[in-house]
């Protein structure tokens, strides 16, 4: 209790202080905004948000502020991509694919502003879950993260690459593995970091330091979803916004179980490694319709179905900041986009990490909540205007946009021709159904990965029983043997067979 | 012979995707015989053993790279890819897509390759964001052609004139083609533009975004832009310290 307490005196410090500071508002309503915008712009997602202000705040601006602008941005790019679900049955993100399913009945129903009204209380209270569980148990993580040594930082990286490759697989899980293996190999390239010999340079000097993070991001996630948007898509045929947006207390209150029960879930999703607002939608979505009095009303304009997602894809993003800030394993996509931002500023998230900053993200986290949450309530008929803006019109300044963003953060043309290259692959990507995200993790871990492999190896003089001989190496091997053996086909059959018989 | 549905098709690219990863893991592997494995010096330091070495995780990422795309290669082949690997309908092969994203990659291609490193920013974007939204926003072939011929007309004339990195800076013939092209572009926009409100915008947009991009990063964030030398932004720099900045000083 008395840690508790101690947690909460310390955030406490960090809001007040992030409140008393007239900047701090300016920061938070522009990128809380903007973040807003990318959501509901089908076309851009809350990935690109994060990525695109990485490129112009991340190392521009103070590191408070530019936290602001990241997180604030991510924040309202989850909400956002619920207005083109509710109103247009298309999600503006892919975190916001279970609220169509819910949301557009609704709107056809004439319920379409009751819905937004709702969405938007639970986003924010799924935001505020996701929070609290970053305060509380990133501290006990962080305990137990101490103990955590060479062998299972380098299992636990490899355990992210392969869940995110697992889990974000569109068609093959083999295909999520590739793209993480891509990831990791991109990672390989320039001077090794225990030995600094070069590798697969090609004699080119601006190899020697590596991929650039926020060239490959913007490569991985801006040009392809430019080429693939760039056509001609009609008008948008939004559905009639009747009543008030201003939600019900009551209405609220009697759904309060399914908003607690998917702010858990949602944090319990994004606090696995690589796994993003997506998967926490639909599991919450799937768990909500399971345990529910009227399944028969999911899928036709069910607000606990409506609730249950977005609920859960804002509480995901708490979750998701467990994982970086304690291991430096991002837990999604946009979390990813921040590590990048971290590493340019300096700062190494994992057991080391300043814990005024965890202190200071969450109390960023509640601000953004309660911006988006205002705006949300108040502004939403801004919001459902620019719905009308073709994708046409848009996506090429957001090139404009990338272009400048890449440039400024490494300073060279050699990063656009990097992150032009990224595109192109991972463009062919998309083409044949290869999730992009376990590549960008593996990019991301694929320096931590080597490192602390070699360094295991090095420290227990080659012998690779240093991966099993400690408990915690020994559970993390376990999973990594047993996610991957969970795909193979001979093992997938014997173990329904025996489960079969047991039951 | 059987018509391939969406599967099959995505099986028949997954084939070939397969075999592109085979190879470039086979490359990638021979590659990674230069890095030392045991007995020999690495970066300056003598004996060390394999497990020291810097080649042992890229052997073990291309290696299993290699055993996933060979598991790729026969989930396509089981799952009818190949028989249809060699034929166009069996690929999914769209000719108008195929123009689209072949448009889209060439105006992309000059813009990252040649027009942002020798050309002012704000006019490549200008004529980036004109040529984009002219050429996809109705989707016509035609207009598509037209965007992507002003754009690599402007592109060519940069590549050919100033190829050599020392020339990047220098002289603004260059700039003036690509304002020559862009305002070519911006002519057939304002001529077909038929009460369309995003025709209309375009010039608006393309002047806009750029300028205002620009002296921000320049003159709020103090970031590095791409050619500082060009044609309009070495003007606008040059009055911010000579003409505005004295006179807020005082």
């Amino acid at each position: 209790m008395e840690f508790l307490f101690a947690q909460l005196a310390g955030f406490g410090l960090q809001f007040v202080d992030l409140v008393s500071d007239p900047i701090t508002y300016v920061y938070l309503i522009t990128s809380v905004f903007l973040g807003i915008l990318f959501g509901a712009l089908p076309g851009l997602t809350a990935t690109l948000a994060v990525t695109v202000l990485t490129g112009f705040f991340s190392n521009k601006i103070p590191l408070d502020y530019s936290l602001i602008a990241l997180l604030g941005a991510y924040v309202g790019a989850i909400y956002g991509g619920s207005y083109p679900s509710i109103l247009l049955n298309i999600p503006g993100t892919a975190a916001s694919a279970a609220t169509a399913m819910d949301g557009y009945p609704l709107a056809q129903k004439g319920r379409g502003a009751e819905a937004l009204g709702l969405t938007t209380t639970a986003s924010f209270i799924g935001t505020l879950i996701g929070t609290f569980a970053l305060l509380i148990f990133v501290w006990l993580l962080l305990l137990v993260s101490q103990s955590i040594a060479s062998p299972e930082k380098a299992l636990l990286a490899l355990f992210g690459i392969l869940l995110s490759g697992t889990l974000m697989s569109e068609d093959l899980v083999v295909k999520g593995w590739i793209a993480g293996m891509i990831g990791l190999a991109m990672a390989m390239v320039g001077l090794d970091p225990l030995l600094s010999e070069p590798r697969y340079t090609f004699g080119w000097s601006y190899l020697l330091s590596g991929f650039q993070v926020v060239p490959v991001l913007m490569g991985a996630f801006a040009v392809p979803q430019i080429i693939e948007s760039l056509r001609h898509s009609g008008t948008a045929q939004i559905a009639q916004l009747n009543g008030r947006i201003l939600p019900n207390l009551r209405q609220i209150r009697a759904h309060m179980p399914t908003i607690a029960r998917s702010g858990v879930i949602g944090t319990g999703v994004g606090a696995l490694p690589g796994v993003g607002e997506d998967v926490a939608g639909w599991v919450s979505y799937g768990v909500g319709k399971s345990v529910s009095d009227e399944p028969e009303k999911y899928g036709k304009g069910s607000l606990e179905g409506l609730l249950s997602s977005e609920t859960a894809n804002n509480a995901c993003i708490g979750g998701a900041l467990i994982p970086l800030l304690v291991l430096g394993i991002p837990g999604s996509p946009p979390a990813a986009a921040l590590m990048g931002a971290f590493r340019i500023n300096n700062i190494i998230p994992g057991p080391t990490i300043d814990p005024e900053i965890i202190l200071r993200v969450s109390a960023i986290m509640v601000l953004a909540s309660f911006t988006m949450f205002i705006m949300g309530l108040f502004t939403a008929r801004i919001f459902i205007r620019i719905l009308k803006l073709p994708q046409t019109v848009f996506l090429p300044v957001v090139m404009v946009l990338t272009t400048i963003g890449s440039f400024s953060v490494g300073g060279g043309i050699n990063d656009l021709y990097l992150m032009l290259g990224v595109g192109a692959v991972a463009y062919a990507m998309n083409l044949l159904k290869y999730p992009i995200a376990p590549l960008v993790i593996g990019v991301i871990l694929g320096s931590l990965f080597d490192e602390t492999f070699r360094r295991s190896l090095f420290l227990a003089d080659g012998n690779p029983s240093v991966f099993f001989s400690r408990p915690g190496a020994a559970v993390l091997l376990v999973l990594n043997v047993a996610l991957i053996m969970s795909q193979v086909g001979f093992v997938k059959r014997g173990a329904k067979r025996i489960w079969s018989n047991v039951t | 012979m059987r018509q391939p549905d969406d599967l099959t098709t995505l099986r028949a690219r997954d084939f070939w995707g397969a075999l592109v990863l085979i190879m470039g893991s086979l490359f990638f592997l021979w590659r990674t015989t230069d890095i030392p494995l045991w007995g020999n010096s690495n970066a300056g330091i003598s004996g060390i053993s394999w497990y020291e070495s810097a080649a042992i995780v890229p052997l073990g990422v291309f290696g299993a790279m290699l055993g996933l795309a060979i598991c790729m290669l026969v989930i396509s082949i089981r799952d009818g890819g190949a028989q249809f690997a060699l034929s166009a309908i069996g690929l999914g092969w769209n000719a108008a897509e195929a123009w689209r994203i072949g448009t889209i990659a060439v105006i992309l291609l000059f813009y990252i390759g040649s027009l942002v490193p020798r050309v002012d920013f704000i006019l490549s974007s200008g004529l980036l964001i004109t040529a984009l939204i002219y050429g996809y926003h109705t989707g016509n072939p035609r207009r598509m052609a037209v965007a992507v011929l002003v754009v690599a007309l402007a592109g060519i004339y940069a590549l050919v004139a100033h190829f050599p990195r020392a020339e990047w800076n220098a002289p603004q013939d260059d700039d003036w083609v690509t304002l020559l092209m862009w305002v070519l572009l911006t002519t057939i926009v304002v001529v077909q533009k038929k009460g369309s409100a995003v025709m209309r915008a375009i010039p608006f947009i393309a002047v806009l975004v750029p300028l205002v991009l620009v002296t921000a990063m320049a003159f709020g964030f103090r970031q590095n832009i791409p050619n500082r030398g060009g044609l309009l932004f070495s003007q606008i720099e040059y009055h911010y310290y000579v003409t505005l900045r004295p006179m807020w000083r005082k």
